[in-house]
């Protein structure tokens, strides 16, 4: 990037730069990642591969680190200082809070943590504010920094135009000269300056997650969006696999691709096509991660089929993994039995990839009761999005291996509101997966529990992130259904359904044993501008009408397989 | 939700199945855990590995749940094999170490000779198919197989070999063909001026089979040529 941005001519005058002292390059991460997001020795491959960046290029090592997100934990402390940095920029806000003032902050502090010890500087954020909005009174907020001859620490976005750069140095020149500023670096500033003092305990949230003023750190992010906290935990469970697994080259190889999905824009969650609120970026943070599946896969020479027992997300009950060479999803046995993931690795594209402005994840195979009325599409949409009539209860599993690969079987009894009606479902829900298939087949047993009849429509959730811009197409029985990606449709008798995407280049088919009613409609989110339409996904619920007398049983087959298209 | 402090993984490679256990284990897991194993130990597989490693194991009792899983795994042919290296499992485990079969790691255990697997695998699949063989008529009907695939390779290997001696054959007559038709095109036309001065007479048209096709046609050539003259 700086290569193409920068002529050699212009690598020769930083060089310069940086030998008289007027110019100085901060470290940081490679991606510019949020540190406490991942553990410590990916932390440290970041810092070590852009302090490398550095050295190549200008012959360099950073004594300062910098991240954009400005987020700030404790831990951080020990890692940076076995990199071997000095000091590190932190937002004002942060040391603001921690020595209980709201005056401005300048100056340097020191932080110690378990025996390590870091030069904390703070940004002057108003003072950044100020100059970056053309604020003619900067110099008068500039004087309640710098009194006493202490400095202001200002930092700068550069426009993400590359094209834009000259223009942006050539203004910042220009601004410097006419104001007659002294400006240095800031290594400078720690090596000439006292420090204020030392502070005890340091958090940061950060900025540009999208997270409120209240949030403390940056885990806030994964408590708030599922999304993110899906992304993130898949990207633990794939370095922490590859960690056991590789080691070399290989083990560098499988960083290498892996570490892109470290990258802030997979964990901000700001509007439009900034953060995870957009459909693009969502899939492109996990093409990383598929990519770097398909390359651990192929490392270890494993064709096989895989499934693991644990609490993947990290939030104190299990889920089951599984996974063959063509698919992988995240089973939540104790919710409902509904799919938190489904990835398709040739494709590598996670279809189950909606986003829902309640903070609720999307799910697939989510089991839902309508009552048995007359329902418009509108209505069944409303129910589906408020997420009304759920078979969510937990279900005992268990795993039967067989010779063409395994089964899940969920077993429990599941009960249902419907109106003023409640009742008791005896489901039984079994995954099968073959050892080399890109289908997922799952079998229903409904059984009528209590003791009286039950008229409903039984049907099962998918909560794709698929069409949208790039578009694409569903048909139905082989026939175009005419769905104009806005108002909810039901196509009342199918035997398959298949969706498009053309963007994503797959195709995910749906078959039905018995011929089911489809609803299929839009998820829409809020934008940064208005109201929700923001596209976010396709919802597709297959449903059956279940009239079931006392101990009547139903049963039901949905196979989904996804292909490259 | 007693065995929520154990994670199980499994890595099924068809013959080969690989159990993880990580997590405490103590007593009030113990029921849990011996039902998922015992789940996971039941679909097919030669060899089944069960990696400790990540394992704490706070109490005996899981030494007689593996003893059990060893004399199931017995009968039903399989080879159990215990995956561990480390010196708190070699403690636990130091009572049976002479039972099990302990290795640091599943390669560890691919590399430790081929035989005793192969055998394995007969064993297993004798269970599995019925098919009992003793090992020399084993041999006995690997070495024919053997012979014959080298036989069918040594027959398909000359038989290839005397194709391209054919196809050489056709390849060098065709270019000769093409060489003549090419020379007698060349000759025909050099001639050509003379044989409309009428210096040379065209015999070329007689030599012609296409011409001459009968009896008839050749008494007709030789009145015509006798009145020429």
């Amino acid at each position: 990037m700086l290569r193409k941005v920068a002529k050699p001519l212009a690598f020769g005058k930083i060089r310069n730069g940086i030998s008289e002292g007027i110019l100085e390059f901060l470290g940081g991460g490679y991606y510019d990642p949020m540190l406490p997001l991942f553990p410590e020795e990916a932390q440290s491959l970041q810092l070590d591969s852009h302090r490398e960046i550095l050295k190549k290029y200008f012959g360099i090592e950073p004594q300062g680190y910098f991240n954009s997100s400005f987020v700030w934990e404790m831990g951080m402390t020990a890692v940076l200082e076995k990199s071997g940095f000095d000091y590190a920029l932190v937002s004002e806000a942060a040391v603001q809070a921690t020595v209980g003032r709201s005056t401005p902050v300048s100056g340097w502090f020191t932080v110690e943590d378990k025996g390590s010890l870091m030069r904390i500087v703070p940004v002057a954020d108003t003072l950044t504010h100020a100059i970056e909005r053309d604020d003619l009174r900067w110099r008068v907020i500039a004087e309640s920094y710098c009194h006493g001859g202490k400095s202001a620490v200002v930092v700068l976005d550069l426009p993400p135009n590359p094209e834009e750069i000259v223009a942006f140095f050539e203004r910042l020149v220009d601004f410097v000269e006419t104001n007659d500023l002294q400006t240095w670096p800031v290594g400078y500033l720690i090596n000439q300056l006292p420090p204020e003092g030392s502070l005890s305990y340091l958090m940061s949230s950060g900025k540009k997650l999208g997270l409120p003023a209240s949030a403390v750190t940056c885990r806030e992010t994964l408590v708030r969006r599922p999304e993110i906290n899906l992304f993130q935990k898949s990207f633990l469970n794939l370095y922490r696999r590859g960690r056991a697994t590789l080691e070399g080259k290989d083990f560098d190889e499988f960083c290498e691709a892996l570490m892109p999905a470290m990258s802030p824009i997979f964990f901000r969650d700001l509007g439009n096509a900034e953060g995870m609120r957009c459909m693009n970026v969502r899939d492109w943070g996990f093409r990383y991660l598929a990519a770097a599946s398909h390359l651990l896969d192929s490392k270890l020479s494993f064709d096989g089929l895989r499934m693991e027992v644990c609490d993947y997300l990290l939030q104190g009950r299990k889920q089951i993994w599984a996974g063959n060479s063509d698919i992988m999803f995240l089973l939540d046995y104790q919710a409902g039995g509904a799919l938190r993931s489904f990835c398709h690795k040739d494709s590598e594209v996670n279809l189950l990839n909606a986003w829902r402005d309640d903070a609720e994840p999307s799910f697939g195979f989510l089991d839902c009761l309508l009552p048995n009325a007359d329902l418009t599409a509108s209505q069944i949409d409303q129910a589906l999005s408020m997420r009304e009539y759920l078979l969510k209860d937990p279900y005992e599993y268990r795993i039967k291996r067989n010779d063409s690969g395994a089964e899940i079987e969920l077993l429990e009894e599941q009960g249902f509101a419907v109106g003023s009606k409640r009742g008791v479902f005896h489901v039984a829900k079994t995954f099968g997966l073959k050892a080399s298939s890109a289908e997922l087949a799952v079998d229903y047993r409904i059984e009528n529990s209590t003791y009286m009849d039950s008229r409903c429509f039984f049907g099962t959730i998918f909560e794709f992130g698929l069409l949208g811009e790039d578009s694409g197409r569903i048909t139905v029985d082989g026939f175009d259904l005419k769905w104009d990606g806005k108002s909810p449709v039901v196509y009342p008798e199918a035997s398959k359904i298949a969706i498009h995407d053309y963007g994503r280049r797959c195709i995910v088919t749906m078959k039905f044993s018995a011929p089911a009613a489809v609803f299929v409609g839009a998820i829409f989110g809020a934008s940064s501008s208005a109201a929700p339409e923001m596209y976010q996904g396709v919802r597709v619920y297959p449903f059956w009408r279940t009239a079931l007398t006392v101990a009547d049983e139903k049963n039901f087959k949905v196979t989904i397989s996804v292909s490259k298209g | 939700m007693r065995a929520d402090l154990i994670d199980i993984q499994v890595e099924d490679r068809g013959d080969d199945v690989e159990i993880t256990l990580s997590g405490s284990l103590g007593s009030y897991q113990l029921a849990a855990v011996r039902e998922k194993i015992e789940m996971l130990t039941e679909g097919p597989g030669c060899f089944v590995y069960l990696n400790l490693q990540r394992a704490h194991f706070k109490v005996g009792d899981y030494l007689d749940l593996f003893l059990e899983l060893l004399n199931k795994m017995h009968a039903r042919k399989s080879k159990l094999v215990l995956i561990f290296d480390s010196d708190e499992q070699d403690e636990y485990f130091a009572r049976y170490r002479n039972i099990f079969e302990i290795y640091p790691s599943r390669e560890a255990y691919k590399d430790s000779g081929v035989s005793k697997q192969l055998q394995q695998i007969g064993v297993y699949y004798t269970s599995k198919t019925g098919v009992r063989l003793s090992p020399t008529v084993a041999i006995t009907l690997a070495l024919l197989i053997l012979g014959w695939a080298i036989t069918l390779f040594f027959i398909i290997a000359a038989q290839g070999r005397d194709i391209a001696d054919k196809q050489a054959q056709i390849i060098a007559l065709q270019a000769q063909k093409d060489r003549y038709v090419h020379e007698i095109d060349r000759l025909e036309s050099s001639i050509g001026p003379l044989r409309k001065l009428g210096v040379v007479q065209d015999t070329t048209m007689l030599s012609s089979f296409g011409v001459i096709q009968d009896w008839v046609s050749y008494l007709e050539y030789l009145e015509n040529d006798r009145r020429e003259k």
